[in-house]
């Protein structure tokens, strides 16, 4: 989409772009998305190398300190981080994706056996709990790579924005301009793609951001178990590892704590632009 | 009203049947062989391995064709009977699960309920309360940004070890025994405060949130706005913005009840709390089928039941549910 | 509120526990974790793969203990054992010993013990190929006939691992229950019964009225609450606080902070714990270049195992020397000259020539060696995800076989999997440790790392290898005909030394320790290297190694 013309359509972005949590929110996600992606450049080390000595607290030679075995704890926080921000985004989009096709396709066809149907099967889903599935799921697969891992977790994580989006369309549905189209005859794909989804924009991108971050503390609670990736590192592998070799109790700090701490950061800096953004689309929250 | 509920009645039956078979089938077509498991690290003496392996094997019905022990898993469920625990053998699956699942509800119940309430007082006051708001939804945002492990596991540093306040693991003292006394209570009190307090926290962020959105909403809304209008008071309009507000937390409380028994359950590990967190870990791990299938299907009990009251609770107070169930609008 | 939910929190406490008030005195009260990883159901000592630990050593005895770093059996339920002929083995009975429940214990329930096995399938029935008769020849006299060739050395191994059973109680039993019985009320003649148990726990309390009282002394603590904890941070920090007398974790960490928290471990120093089994690396002899000998000692040659010990364990394990063999039990027949002539050590230069020699170089100029045949080579290590130490390690054995040019890759296949794996032989290589701990019999060992079950469908009793050599096979079971004054039995095991070490099915790399930790706030002159007064282990079927010894040695803080 070239820019000028998004300019023109779309003023809501110029309340985006002079949205306080909005700036604040997108200044904080951006740095650390940078540090993911060009933070293994300045790596100096392999993020299972056993870099120097253990227990080093952060210093010039090791900027997060190193593990008990000596590992640099940089190096696998910003190794880690990519992994974490792809899991997010596979995950997120797969679960945002089919959360709105069955919900737009529920809300489209309300009261009809398809809606009866796809509401069924989100009730099941949403009845077993995520992570047992997950578990269960994980134990399936001989290996578990990083992309694996946020497949199995986007397809189990859809339900709650099928139900939202559901009942989003069934209000927008039934708005004269989408009767209009209705009335000309439109396919329903044409339909939903145009006057629905079009219209729920906003609230289709804000569901991306919760989705995004959901997926994240999904793969952390697994990685925790023992379930996460059984090939690579992710930020939740740093942390199991960190908890697991006791570094709390041997006052490794910068082990245990920053990667947590990047990790909390950064899903509170997604809620930031959620939440800007909310009041962006909505504005009677702006006056706030 | 009755057409509503016995057609929501039949919507559950239908899926508890479904989730039920996706719980017998999951575990049963998981690679690996749980009695393979069990003797793994038996160091037993040549050839006794044998012996026994095909004698336990039998005796689980495990070399039975699939489509019989599927229907025999129908048949033992309705007569209460989930089988023998083979990881914690030669226990029913039931007793196993009876004797945990009370300190998941101690946990549980208490902590959901108490966040809720919390959550929403606050998150109603911040949302009227632009000052406070400043600092209170960060550090909302922060709680519910927490994986409850690593807050599990900080909590545990600074009020366990840091600061002895608390004990950090199990279910009370080495020296207790159960019994209803005041020192017991006291004692299981004490150390089931601070998994309490790590659920109830990080719950309470999302409550929060959640609350201190639908109140700015409200507050905008046309209606408060013609209330204001014909000058009712302040504290009026808030009442009617949190009554309105309060709906979707009654949903969110359904939606969000998977997330929060697997928050539990990693938080459970974390404080070595017994409960079913720790035994569906160890029956996974071991994959000790019947008892992974017995600890889902309470989960998939609870989930249903509770999804079932809050549809109930919805339907008394937002009567549009009715309608808007069906598409009527 | 909150009254509101006290009284559920009554309702719901009533429901969860008995009436009686008790508390158990915390001076009176030994607090120790490491055995127990659930809560306990099973009493059955016939089922030793799930028994509570402790139900073997506390409750069901033994006829006779066995003390590792002396490499001397202590008389028990037996006061005698001898080799009376060649074929007849007789043991004299302690007099005076009862069965909690207050009847007496006689040759008869020794009878029965081996009597049982005859007639149902149990892990031990297989003594009954070698053993002709059991008989009692007086009430405190056994009498144990053997076939042509007595199995010397499994015997050995059996008189302290069989737990002696009451016939009053288990003849009364159905064949059925003989491995389906919780036996929750278990009724032996040790040291301790069972008291109570929770979710996360189980109390044993003192049997006042034991035997040994008068013989070794009572043990020190009344009730033993023995905890489950899931993880070894948690036992960490419980130590830190002294709410836990004795751990059996792997801790990391330990070394740097035994001292800032008063920890005792059976070493002051490097390496801090006693061995307790050996860890080896399996090779799949089936597989590729694997079946070549030469490749297989080139690999060995290219371990370092020093960094392993080092970075990963802290120094908490001791790098296994090249027979795998340790404790004084199987170092007697440890052969230096055997070991020095044809063992190995970290040298990757002679890793690299043997490699060169035979073949194996890199042909098709992707940077890793090929094989004989050109083909190109790739190996995967294996070890189950989440045994985080031994992760680790084979992240570094991994690495070793990278800098001599060959493809390996470290894996981590959830624990099913890699069971699944080892015993179907779909491995490359793999760590394992499961039935190589301390016994008073290399047999054990090395019918364990050799033993010629491989020829089923899955292999599951060790010899994951895969290697096939009748010879080896045959010099470990003659070894087992062997008694320990036999003439020639040096020879014998040096012969198996050798033979492994030529063929080198599998690498031995370091010794898994016994991990225990114990703090002195309750209770103090804990059994360590200056004061060997038993052996800290509270793991389970290893309580005949001095766990009760060490419990009658304790003395209370106060």
């Amino acid at each position: 989409m070239a820019k000028s013309e998004f300019w023109k359509k779309h003023e809501n972005l110029y309340f985006a772009v002079t949205n306080g949590k909005v700036i604040f929110g997108l200044i904080v996600f951006m740095s650390i998305l940078a540090l993911a992606i060009f933070g293994p450049m300045f790596a100096k080390y392999d993020y299972d190398e056993f870099a120097g000595p253990g227990y080093m607290p952060p210093s010039k030679e090791f900027w997060f300190g190193t593990t008990l075995m000596g590992k640099d704890v940089f190096t696998r926080v910003v190794f880690g981080l990519r992994s974490t921000f792809l899991v997010g985004f596979v995950g997120g989009t797969i679960a945002t994706f089919v959360g709105l096709i069955i919900g737009f396709l529920a809300g489209y066809y309300s009261g009809k056996l398809a809606d009866e149907t796809l509401m069924m099967i989100t009730n099941i889903f949403l009845v077993i709990p995520t992570l047992a599935l997950l578990i269960i799921l994980s134990a399936y697969l001989p290996y578990r790579g990083i992309l694996s891992q946020s497949v199995i977790i986007g397809l189990t994580a859809w339900t709650w924005t099928a139900r939202a989006v559901r009942s989003q369309t069934l209000s927008l549905k039934n708005q004269e301009f989408v009767n209009l189209s209705r009335i000309s005859a439109a396919p329903v794909t044409k339909i939903i793609a145009e006057d629905i989804a079009a219209n729920m924009f906003s609230y289709v991108f804000m569901v991306y951001i919760i989705q995004f971050t959901g997926t994240i503390l999904a793969a952390v609670s697994l990685e925790f178990l023992g379930l996460g990736p059984t090939q690579g590192i992710s930020l939740g592998l740093v942390m199991q590892n960190a908890v697991n070799w006791n570094a709390i109790q041997l006052g490794l700090w910068w082990w245990a704590i920053i990667p947590g701490l990047l990790l909390t950061i950064l899903i509170v800096s997604l809620y930031f632009i959620n939440t800007g953004l909310d009041e962006v689309f909505n504005p009677r929250l702006r006056e706030m | 009203m009755k057409k509503y509920l016995g057609k929501k009645i039949f919507i559950y039956l239908i899926t508890f049947f479904f989730a039920v078979t996706i719980d017998w089938a999951i575990p049963r077509f998981m690679p690996g062989d749980p009695i393979q498991m069990l003797l793994s690290r038996f160091q037993g003496m040549e050839g006794g391995r044998e012996i026994i392996q095909a004698q336990i094997t039998a005796s689980f019905g495990l070399d039975r064709p699939l489509l019989e022990q599927y229907f025999n898993f129908w048949v033992s469920l309705f007569k209460g009977d989930l089988g023998t625990s083979i990881y914690a053998f030669p226990k029913p699956v039931m007793d196993v699960i009876n004797q945990a699942i009370i300190f998941d509800i101690l946990l549980l119940v208490p902590s959901i309920l108490l966040s809720w309430i919390a959550g929403n007082k606050l998150g109603a006051f911040s949302g009227v309360n632009k000052k406070a708001d400043k600092y209170m939804m960060p550090f909302f945002y922060f709680l519910t940004s927490s994986p409850y492990f690593w807050f599990a596991v900080v909590v545990v540093f600074f009020f366990g070890v840091q600061l002895p306040w608390f004990p950090i693991s199990n279910a009370y003292s080495a020296t207790m025994r159960p019994a209803f006394t005041i020192d017991f209570i006291l004692d299981f009190l004490h150390h089931w405060f601070l998994p309490f307090l790590t659920l109830f926290l990080v719950q309470l962020g999302g409550w929060a949130i959640g609350m201190r959105n639908m109140i700015i909403y409200e507050m905008g809304s046309n209606y408060s706005k013609y209330m204001e209008s014909l000058g009712a008071s302040e504290k009026l309009i808030r009442k009617y913005a949190f009554r309105n507000g309060v709906l979707p937390q009654v949903t969110g409380l359904a939606i969000r009840l998977g997330n929060i028994i697997a928050g539990a359950l990693t938080t459970q590990i974390v404080f070595s709390y017994p409960g079913l967190g720790f035994i569906l870990l160890k029956a996974i791990q071991n994959q000790d089928y019947f008892l992974v299938q017995g600890c889902f299907l309470f989960i998939i009990i609870f989930v249903l039941l509770a999804n079932f009251t809050v549809d109930i609770i919805y339907m008394f107070i937002d009567p549009r549910v009715r309608f808007s169930y069906s598409g009527e609008v | 509120m909150k009254i509101h939910w006290k009284v559920l929190l009554g309702v719901l406490l009533v429901l969860l526990v008995s009436t009686m008030a008790f508390s158990y005195e915390r001076n009176e009260t030994l607090v120790y974790g490491g055995g127990l990883w659930g809560a306990p159901t099973n009493w059955n000592p016939l089922t030793p793969w799930g028994e509570v630990t402790g139900t073997g050593g506390l409750v069901y005895e033994y006829l006779f203990h066995y003390y590792p770093l002396t490499d001397e059996y202590q008389p028990w339920l037996a006061v005698k054992g001898e080799w009376v002929t060649p074929k007849v083995y007789e043991v004299e009975l302690r007099k005076g010993v009862k069965w909690t429940d207050g009847k007496s214990f006689t040759a008869e329930d020794v009878v029965f013990t081996f009597e049982v096995a005859k007639n149902n399938a149990l892990h031990y029935s297989n003594v009954w190929e070698w053993i002709v008769s059991v008989e009692a020849v007086s009430p405190t006299k056994v009498k144990f006939v053997f076939g042509d060739e007595p199995h010397y050395q499994e015997w050995k191994n059996i008189i302290y691992d069989l737990r002696i059973l009451p016939k009053h109680i288990w003849a009364n039993m159905s064949p059925e229950e003989y491995l389906s019985t919780a036996n929750a009320n278990p009724v032996g003649t040790g040291p301790y019964m069972a008291d109570s148990t929770g979710q996360d726990r189980m109390v044993w309390v003192r049997n006042d009225n034991w035997w040994g009282n008068d013989v070794f002394g009572q043990p020190k603590p009344k009730y033993l609450v023995n905890l489950v904890v899931n993880s070894n941070n948690v036992a960490l920090g419980m130590l830190m606080k002294g709410e836990l007398d004795l751990s059996n974790y792997f801790i990391p960490g330990v070394p740097k902070i035994k001292d800032t928290f008063g920890l005792t471990t059976w070493y002051k120093g490097k390496p801090y714990m006693l061995s307790e089994n050996s860890a080896l690396l399996f090779l799949n002899t089936t597989k590729g270049a694997m079946k070549d000998a030469a490749f297989r000692k080139a690999l060995a040659f290219a371990i370092n195992p020093e960094i392993i010990v080092e970075r990963v364990f802290e120094n908490q394990v001791e790098v296994a020397n090249p027979t795998g063999l340790f404790g004084e039990g199987w170092m007697k027949y440890y052969d230096e000259t055997v070991a020095e002539a044809y063992g190995f050590s970290y040298d990757p230069t002679k890793a690299i020539e043997i490699l060169d020699e035979n073949g194996f170089v890199d042909v098709n100029g992707d940077g890793w060696r090929d094989d004989k045949n050109g083909n190109a080579m790739k190996f995967e290590i294996i070890v189950p995800n989440g045994w985080t130490d031994w992760m680790e390690s084979i992240k570094v054995i991994a690495n070793n076989f990278q800098a001599i040019g060959i493809n390996a890759v470290p894996s981590f296949p959830d624990y099913g999997i890699y069971m699944n794996r080892i015993q179907d032989g779909s491995f490359d290589m793999c760590i394992n440790n499961f039935a190589s701990s301390r016994s008073s019999t290399p047999f054990t060992y090395w019918n364990w790392v050799a033993t010629d079950e491989i020829d089923g469908k899955l292999v599951t009793d060790g010899n994951y290898s895969r290697y096939d050599d009748d010879e080896l096979f045959t010099l470990i079971d003659e070894f087992n005909r062997m008694q320990d004054t036999d003439k020639g039995i040096m020879e014998k095991a040096s012969e198996i030394q050798k033979k492994l070490l030529t063929a080198m099915p599998s690498i031995p790399l370091w010794y898994n320790g016994l991990w225990a930790q114990s703090t002195s706030n309750v209770w103090t002159n804990w059994a360590t290297e200056d004061n060997p007064t038993g052996y800290p282990c509270s793991w389970a079927g290893k309580m005949q190694f001095g766990f009760v010894e060490m419990l009658i040695e304790l003395e209370s803080a106060q």
